[in-house]
This record gives C-alpha cells, sequence and structure tokens, in this order.
C-alpha cells in the first residue's frame, strides 16, 4: 500500500470555494481534460445532522502505459464514484471517493477536506488531500509495485493539475460573481 | 458545467446544475434549506441518467461502490456535526 497526502490553502473564503467545487470539472478548468463527465446520482439534506449528502460518478479518460493496459485491460475510461458531505454548520466539505473500474486488481481511495484556514478563516480555505493506494496481484510483488508506483505518480501529477485548474475555476467564478452582483445592483437603481 | 457521460442527458444535466448551484449558494449555505425547487429537474435528469447508466451496465457496478458509503456516512452524518 502506497500513501498520498498533500494540504494546501486557497485565497478564497470556504464559501466561495465549497460553491465553486461543484464546478471543479467545468470548461473553466483547462487543466484536468482526463475528466469527461461528472454525473450526479443522488443528493438531499440529511434531516438529522442538516448535512447535504451527494453522490457522484466521475468518467475519467486517461492515457496509460502499454505494460499497464496489457494487465487491467484495455478500456481507456475509468470510473469513479465520490460521496460528499457538507456540513455548512462546522464549514466543512468532505468529498470520499473510490475507483469502480480496476477494482479487483487496484483501490485508490481518496479523501478530500475542505475547510476555513487556521490561520485566516475568513478569507483562506485549507484543502488537505489523502489517498491510500494498494494493488492486489497476489504473489507478484515486484509487478505490485509498480503498479502502485504508477498509480501515485499519476497521482502527483493529477493532484497539481487539479489544483492549477480549480485556481482557474475559483478566479472565474469570483468574476460571475462580481458581473451579477453589479447587474442586480443596476437593475435595482434602475 | 461538466458534461454528462451520455450525451443525451446533457441539456437537462446543465439546466439541474444551474439551478442547484444557485440554491446552494443562496439557500443552502445561508441556511435556508427547507424547499427545493431544483427537484422537478433533478427527477428529469435522473430518469434520462439512469437509463443510460443501465444500457451501460454501470448499474450494477455502482451497487458495489455504494456499499462503501455506509461508513462514511455514520463518520460524517453524525447529528451534531463538527463543531
Amino acid at each position: 500500500m502506497k500513501i498520498f497526502q498533500s494540504t494546501t490553502h486557497y485565497n478564497y473564503d470556504w464559501e466561495h470555494v465549497s460553491t465553486a467545487n461543484w464546478q471543479k470539472y467545468s470548461p473553466w478548468n483547462e487543466k484536468t481534460p482526463h475528466v469527461i463527465a461528472v454525473d450526479t446520482l443522488s443528493r438531499h439534506v440529511d434531516p438529522a445532522s442538516g448535512v447535504l449528502r451527494t453522490e457522484r460518478l466521475i468518467t475519467c479518460e486517461q492515457n496509460c502505459p502499454k505494460w499497464l493496459t496489457a494487465i487491467l485491460g484495455g478500456d481507456s475510461k475509468s470510473q469513479v464514484y465520490e460521496c460528499s458531505y457538507v456540513d455548512p454548520k462546522s464549514k466543512t466539505l468532505t468529498l470520499c471517493s473510490h475507483n469502480m473500474t480496476y477494482a479487483d486488481l487496484l483501490s485508490v481511495r481518496e479523501t478530500v477536506v475542505y475547510t476555513p484556514s487556521a490561520h485566516n478563516p475568513e478569507s483562506n480555505t485549507q484543502f488537505t488531500q489523502t489517498a491510500k493506494i494498494t494493488a492486489f496481484c497476489g504473489g507478484w510483488q515486484k509487478i505490485k509495485n509498480k503498479i502502485e508506483q504508477f498509480t501515485v505518480d499519476r497521482f502527483v501529477e493529477n493532484a497539481a493539475k487539479g489544483r492549477e485548474g480549480f485556481e482557474m475555476v475559483l478566479e472565474r467564478a469570483r468574476e460571475v460573481f462580481a458581473q451579477e452582483r453589479e447587474r442586480m445592483e443596476m437593475s435595482q437603481r434602475a | 458545467m461538466s458534461a454528462s457521460l451520455a450525451a443525451e442527458c446533457n441539456e437537462v444535466k446543465e439546466r439541474y446544475d444551474t439551478c442547484f448551484l444557485k440554491w446552494y449558494s443562496e439557500k443552502f449555505l445561508r441556511g435556508n434549506a427547507q424547499t427545493d425547487e431544483c427537484a422537478p429537474l433533478f427527477t428529469q435528469y435522473k430518469t434520462c441518467l439512469n437509463k443510460a447508466l443501465k444500457e451501460r451496465g454501470i448499474d450494477k457496478m455502482l451497487e458495489d461502490a455504494r456499499e462503501d458509503s455506509r461508513e462514511t456516512d455514520i463518520e460524517y452524518m453524525k447529528p451534531s456535526g463538527k463543531s
């Protein structure tokens, strides 16, 4: 098993970040073309906790090295299941996801948490990402290590792109909100 | 907004996503989530999506995937929430 962890901060308040999270893989994000579709499967507010629970299906298309497709099979499309929880009281957005495709051979489990940053909770948001990667090809330790290492490398690469892309979405969303506000103020004055 | 895995659902998905985003930022985050005006659009989108998932055999894979969320449900939907 290999573990990947990273923490970073965004220069936007939690409300803005958690809203833009739903648009993370929109065309505003030019850095993550490997995410080709995001579908919402279910969504409800839990009456007891007030938490918004959402299930999504994320479809990716990624070029894999030949040796890996030979082991895992040929399809380049893969599916990720994500269940997320937004607690508006504690201002915590948690996204838990794992791979559905190749699940018999490889397990990639990711937990992402967005909370107001401790040092600047009004205008900064902390992002923490943890992933556990486990390959299950019994006995073939060498191949197992190779698959896990490749997956970690790809994960590191995608995490960096994900961050860059999300910055684009956050910036674009801020512009659109500002325009919207201006339009509303104009119409109120008229 | 992002696309749907089924092109035929894109239009209704776009309308639902737009509605949800407005509800999320203007109502849910402000503690005003008693009503959900996006429900009819979500029903339309789900009808389209479920058909596509079935055709592609993804519905079966989803059943297994969903099993795991029971644990995270308990962890992240505590009635008191984290304080």
